[in-house]
């Protein structure tokens, strides 16, 4: 009951912005719809729902719980930030209010891919979740817009065809049409292991447009260069995770059929290093910094994809990897927001000295970049170290030496640019904006949080990452 | 009577492949969604008035009327008629006949006695026609009926490994389908108006 409360309560307020008539009335809305999110996190601790199943295909477990609340984070900046994107986009009153309604009804989409209990309703909520971000990837409405948009539609809408091909060759082990987790879990290890192996392909490649790894992570590079910086952030992160639970949902399932398992951990690590190789390759190319942050997102990604296919201590720090890339990615894609506002453009090669035009963002923006590359004392830092000992007491010096070869490349690839964003002149005439220097404070909250957990990590999070990398 | 609307189905799929007039692919898929009627009809084990409805409103309501309906709306409103083909209708032809006889091989190999072999071997060849349709066409029109050839395969696929979904859930999924098709087709049609163009070599201004 409480679930579909929440569900109910969270669409009216994400279509009433469609009703009101003014910006000011749609901010309220979406400030509402905020508090509905946090004050349904706090009302499941309240009434102890922990692990509860609600309308039987939702079940309120840590890792549902855990996304929930980074998404929220998320989704409280995005919003703040959105207002001031769209007012320096001078959009029309229509299209700020559309904007807002697809935001909050991409955020109940993902919150009910969070929640999903069932292996059929976590797909079809992931539909959605491409429909609603349809809308916000074309709200630009500029040519290249527009071919995003068709190209995130139809390639999700396709992989993820391919991945209920894979459901359903999965659902043949069901017993009387039970595709909860739970039912799944008990009577996998009986079913076809030919069938299994290849549901867990075609699952994990149809999901891998919303995971952003290789090989369907294109449309999801596109979506985040052509979508508004706020809604761009909320999509690498909020919307990653989706994709990310969904997977790592598949993964546990799978975990109790021995020998089906160990072939689909091989299957993410080759994933993985694709996607550490695509998102290296490419940031070298790139020349957008919108398309430079999404790569970055594939490149950590694949490093998540390696944690899983290693498993033991690598899975927990993969987890851990996804919490913290959620807080840096984020706030880098809303400081990045606030440089397009200062100079029109994100062109790599054409902007820079933004060390002199706003100190704080610039700040924000190189530490937010040192904690990507995972400096001490940033919280990738020690998820990468896990990792890296992991693989090496597996033996897998191979896999060490391919990944710390691509990481230089990352490393070299981002750190240049940033330092030309900080430091170096801008090539051209630039007609600068005046800057607000709140919202890169803002933005930088979401990285001190992160950088807090790389030198302390509270013991609830442990145990709620504890608790998703249960397999049994 | 089921192996017969099996046939006539593997002939739409042919048929399909050397289609070069948009209005015929329509209609093609129209014929589908009557063939997959039937066939789902005479799969029915017993009257279930709740499963014979929904039956009735996937196949003949959504996939023979409302599907080809839309359509035929984005034919009439972008005026668009033939594809374009990056190869010739022989090429398609013989692509075809190739991913016919890999379904066959891929079937024998992989059914188990649980599975409907016929089934299995016609919806793979259903998902591979409609990945050949979007690999081989230019034009944007033709991709979106290969989206629409590889659903139908994912209906046939569902049929053959004998799954049933709750209702709950084939009423999502069918709606998530049909949302995708109506944004689809918007987009298309915004494609033609906006870039004044409906093929894919167009869409190339995005890149690294």
């Amino acid at each position: 009951m409480a679930m579909l409360i929440y569900i109910i309560v969270s669409l009216v307020l994400a279509v009433a912005p469609l009703l009101v008539r003014t910006e000011r009335a749609s901010n309220i809305v979406s400030s509402l719809f905020f508090l509905v999110q946090v004050a349904s996190i706090a009302l499941i601790f309240i009434l102890g729902l922990h692990d509860s199943v609600m309308l039987s295909i939702f079940r309120a477990d840590s890792m549902a719980i855990l996304f929930h609340i980074l998404m929220t984070a998320v989704l409280g900046f995005a919003l703040l930030h959105s207002s001031s994107y769209l007012h320096a986009e001078k959009v029309t009153t229509r299209s700020y209010k559309a904007y807002y309604t697809l935001l909050m009804l991409l955020a109940v989409a993902i919150t009910c891919v969070y929640y999903s209990d069932n292996v059929a309703m976590t797909w079809v909520f992931l539909e959605a979740t491409t429909i609603c971000s349809a809308g916000i990837i074309y709200h630009r409405e500029f040519e290249q817009s527009l071919e995003a948009t068709w190209k995130y539609i139809f390639v999700c809408s396709t992989g993820i065809a391919m991945a209920y091909l894979g459901i359903l060759l999965l659902s043949t082990v069901a017993e009387h049409g039970a595709l909860d987790y739970a039912s799944l879990k008990a009577v996998i290890e009986s079913g076809n292991p030919l069938y299994l192996k290849v549901a867990f392909l075609l699952i994990v490649v149809g999901y891998s447009c919303k995971m952003e790894i290789f090989p369907l992570y294109t449309v999801g590079v596109d979506a985040n260069y052509a979508a508004p910086a706020p809604a761009s952030a909320f999509i690498s992160t909020a919307l990653v995770n989706a994709g990310f639970v969904s997977i790592m949902r598949i993964y546990t399932l799978y975990a109790s059929a021995a020998e089906v398992f160990v072939w689909a951990r091989h299957v993410l690590i080759l994933i993985g290093v694709l996607s550490l190789a695509v998102g290296a390759m490419f940031l070298r190319r790139t020349n957008n910094y919108k398309r430079f942050l999404s790569y970055s997102t594939v490149e950590n990604m694949g490093i998540v994809a390696i944690g899983m296919g290693i498993g033991g201590v690598a899975l927990w720090a993969a987890v851990f990897h996804v919490v913290c890339h959620t807080l840096v990615k984020s706030s880098m894609f809303f400081q990045v927001g606030i440089m397009r506002h200062v100079y029109d453009s994100y062109s790599i090669n054409r902007i820079g000295n933004y060390m002199s035009i706003n100190r704080v963002g610039a700040v924000g923006f190189i530490l937010g970049t040192l904690v990507l590359l995972a400096f001490p004392p940033s919280p990738l830092f020690l998820s990468e170290i896990m990792i890296f000992s992991e693989i090496v007491s597996e033996g897998s010096w191979w896999l060490l030496v391919i990944m710390l070869l691509l990481m230089c490349v990352v490393i070299y690839s981002i750190w240049s640019r940033t330092l030309r964003l900080g430091y170096h002149s801008s090539q051209d005439e630039i007609h600068l904006s005046a800057v607000n220097r709140r919202l890169s404070y803002s933005a930088a909250v979401l990285l001190a949080i992160a950088i807090v957990l790389g030198l302390w990590q509270p013991e609830v999070l442990k145990s709620a990452i504890d608790q998703i990398i249960n397999l049994n | 009577m089921v192996l017969s609307l099996i046939i006539l189905y593997v002939l739409t799929l042919i048929y399909l492949s050397i289609a070069d007039r948009f209005r015929n692919h329509t209609t093609i898929l129209a014929i589908q969604g009557l063939l997959l009627f039937g066939i789902a009809m005479a799969r029915l084990h017993a009257f279930h008035p709740v499963e014979l409805s929904f039956i009735i409103v996937e196949t003949l309501v959504f996939k023979a009327i409302a599907i080809p309906a839309i359509l035929m709306h984005i034919i009439n409103k972008t005026k668009i008629n033939r594809i374009h083909s990056a190869s010739t209708q022989f090429g398609a032809l013989v692509m075809s006949i190739l991913a016919l006889i890999a379904s066959c091989a891929i079937t024998y190999y992989m059914a188990d006695n649980r599975t409907d072999m016929i089934f299995f071997g016609v919806a793979l060849y259903a998902l591979l026609s409609g990945l050949i349709l979007i690999v081989l066409r230019k034009r944007i029109f033709a991709h979106l009926v290969g989206f629409l050839v590889i659903e139908n395969g994912v209906f046939l696929f569902s049929m053959a490994i004998g799954v049933e979904l709750p209702m709950l859930i084939n009423l999502a999924i069918m709606l998530d389908i049909l949302i995708s098709i109506l944004i689809l087709g918007m987009f298309l049609r915004r494609m033609d108006n906006d870039m004044h163009t409906d093929e894919s070599d167009a869409l190339t201004s995005i890149k690294d």
